[in-house]
């Protein structure tokens, strides 16, 4: 690499984090400015889960997953055309803001360093818990269709599918198409739509397409004759070391199905892992209850250097994914000086358009499908923390004696120091305390996200590969 | 829990806990184990239940399984490869089988 006096530096221009939609065309729209791009990617193959393994789908699984999956053909075609330096399977677990980057793969850990840092690590679906929640059979719905982008794996038994959105609904949808014996539909969402969402039809109805989309949805939903329930609570899986039944309340009556697998969804929420580890600002979003990092329209952050891009920025979609990463490789060609300021807003605003066009309906379905966690009706000796077995009983009891900080009930009790550091009880924990205490969300706060990112051995860290 | 949704072209052979199994290419570690039948890929080693692949993502560890000699890998995050070494991490009363 050389700077602008021909002086060999050390890193890329930008480091990109992450190759699903927004990460791709991001570094795809870099190196078409000419600047000097590494994507750094957990997974094997690029298309983030979205797109997961589209190069490779057989096509009977392409026919199901349909238009919005196929989508992402071309977005990777021009990835592997442009061919920036890419490390996939490469998982990363410390950025600093100096640019510097730690990641291991193959079981060795190097140092990358960059100019720019562009985290588009997406989204993960919520994790509510519920009693049973760690029963083989019960997984997320995001997972259940990953099982079909890369294993061509259907469900062979009795399935159920509970929680809420309308990832819930396109997974039912699939599996209908898939021929799997669907059981029930479990919506925790009423049945009629908050008020607070029909202030948002109007703007939604500027995108009839996508409205009817969701409509012939339910409506294949429907005829498949499938019982479909609406305003659930108190949802619960029983089994003996794996899923036998399925359970809720609506309203004084008890459903109860017999299932062999439940599929859970429960909205999505941005993957602030990296976002937080660097010491980027964030919001609280009130309606779809997840934190943000704080950013301009470009996805910058904080951090000057630090950009937000994709559904990790706020969670639009895929395809408002991949135009948020082109305006972030704008803002950035342009402090590069490989654009001017007049170019990059030239180029934006058919961007920011398109952009605009897409996100007609989401006030809708964000406000439409607001999480309703009821997590006070968790029974106590429900797991909450997962990986080191820590119940709602015992977060409830440090709670009542006074402790309310995310972080002092993971130093008593130990959630979220277990493999999965957190990322699936945090942001439940900083929830039980908010409805225990009556405290708001941003008074609570949330758990420290040190590195490393990811588990891995020390005596990787001792040999790490550092730049030279 | 899970069976091919077609009949798979290419196939691999992974030895999973000890046994020479034939998988799909390409797909995850995690999903070949799940294809294979097995219901569960570790134990807790808190509780000692059970556990599955959740999130299928990388989020949720619970897909943790012995590749190739290095425990604690996140199978949904691995392609299988010819002749891979694929061990769940069971444990009972507290010693790994």
């Amino acid at each position: 690499m050389k700077d602008a006096f021909g002086i060999t530096t050390i890193g890329f221009d930008v480091a990109v984090i992450g190759a699903g939609p927004a990460g791709i065309s991001c570094a795809n729209s870099l190196a078409d400015m000419g600047l000097e791009v590494v994507v750094l990617d957990e997974q094997p193959n690029p298309g983030g889960q979205i797109y997961k393994n589209i190069e490779h789908v057989s096509s009977a699984c392409l026919n199901i997953l349909g238009d919005d999956y196929s989508a992402g053909q071309p977005l990777i075609k021009k990835f592997r055309h442009r061919n920036p330096t890419y490390y996939p399977g490469a998982s990363v677990w410390q950025v600093n803001s100096d640019g510097h980057i730690f990641y291991s793969k193959d079981g060795i850990s190097k140092e990358e360093a960059a100019k720019f840092i562009v985290v588009a690590t997406g989204a993960m679906e919520r994790p509510v818990p519920f009693p049973g929640w760690t029963l083989p059979g019960v997984m997320s719905a995001g997972g259940a269709n990953n099982l079909i982008k890369n294993g061509g794996l259907v469900p062979n038994g009795r399935v159920a599918l509970a929680g809420s959105g309308p990832l819930l609904l396109l997974e039912a949808v699939h599996l209908i198409d898939m021929g799997v014996d669907i059981k029930a539909i479990l919506e925790t969402t009423p049945a009629i739509p908050n008020i607070s969402s029909l202030i948002h039809l109007p703007q939604a109805l500027g995108r009839m397409d996508l409205l009817k989309k969701g409509i012939s949805m339910l409506q294949k939903i429907k005829k498949a004759g499938i019982p479909h329930y609406k305003g659930i609570r108190k949802l619960s899986v029983k089994g003996n070391d794996r899923v036998e039944s399925v359970h809720a309340l609506k309203g004084d009556d008890s459903i109860n199905v017999d299932a062999d697998m439940l599929f859970v969804h429960f909205g999505v929420v941005p993957n602030t892992s990296i976002y937080r580890q660097i010491g980027c600002e964030h919001e609280w979003n009130d309606i779809q209850r997840y934190w943000y990092p704080q950013s301009d329209k470009w996805g910058r952050t904080s951090l000057s250097n630090v950009f937000a891009a994709g559904d990790g920025q706020f969670v639009h979609g895929a395809v408002p994914a991949a135009l948020k990463g082109e305006l972030t490789a704008l803002a950035i060609a342009a402090d590069m000086k490989m654009i001017d300021k007049d170019e990059r807003d030239k180029q934006a605003k058919s961007i920011e358009n398109q952009l605009q066009n897409e996100l007609k309906p989401r006030s809708f379905i964000d406000a439409l499908y607001a999480p309703i966690l009821n997590l006070l009706d968790v029974p106590k000796e429900t797991l909450i923390c997962r990986c080191e077995c820590i119940t709602m009983g015992q977060i409830l009891d440090v709670i009542d004696e006074g402790c309310v900080d995310p972080n002092e009930v993971k130093a008593l009790l130990r959630p979220g120091m277990g493999p999965c550091q957190g990322k699936m009880c945090g942001s439940i924990i900083s929830e039980i305390i908010s409805m225990r205490t009556g405290k708001k969300i941003k008074e609570v706060g949330s758990l420290n996200i040190r590195p490393p990112l990811k588990n891995i051995p020390l005596s990787e860290i001792a040999e790490i590969k550092f730049l030279a | 829990m899970f069976s091919s949704y077609e009949t798979t072209k290419q196939t691999v052979t992974i030895i999973l806990d000890g046994k020479p199994q034939r998988v799909p290419a390409g797909v995850s570690v995690a999903a070949a184990v799940l294809g294979t039948g097995k219901t569960h890929t570790r134990t807790s080693l808190i509780s000692g239940e059970p556990r599955a692949p959740f999130c299928m993502m990388g989020v949720c560890y619970e897909c943790l399984l012995e590749i190739d000699s290095r425990k604690d890998q996140q199978s949904c995050q691995v392609q299988v490869k010819e002749g891979m070494i694929i061990n769940r991490q069971i444990r009972t009363n507290g010693e790994e089988k």
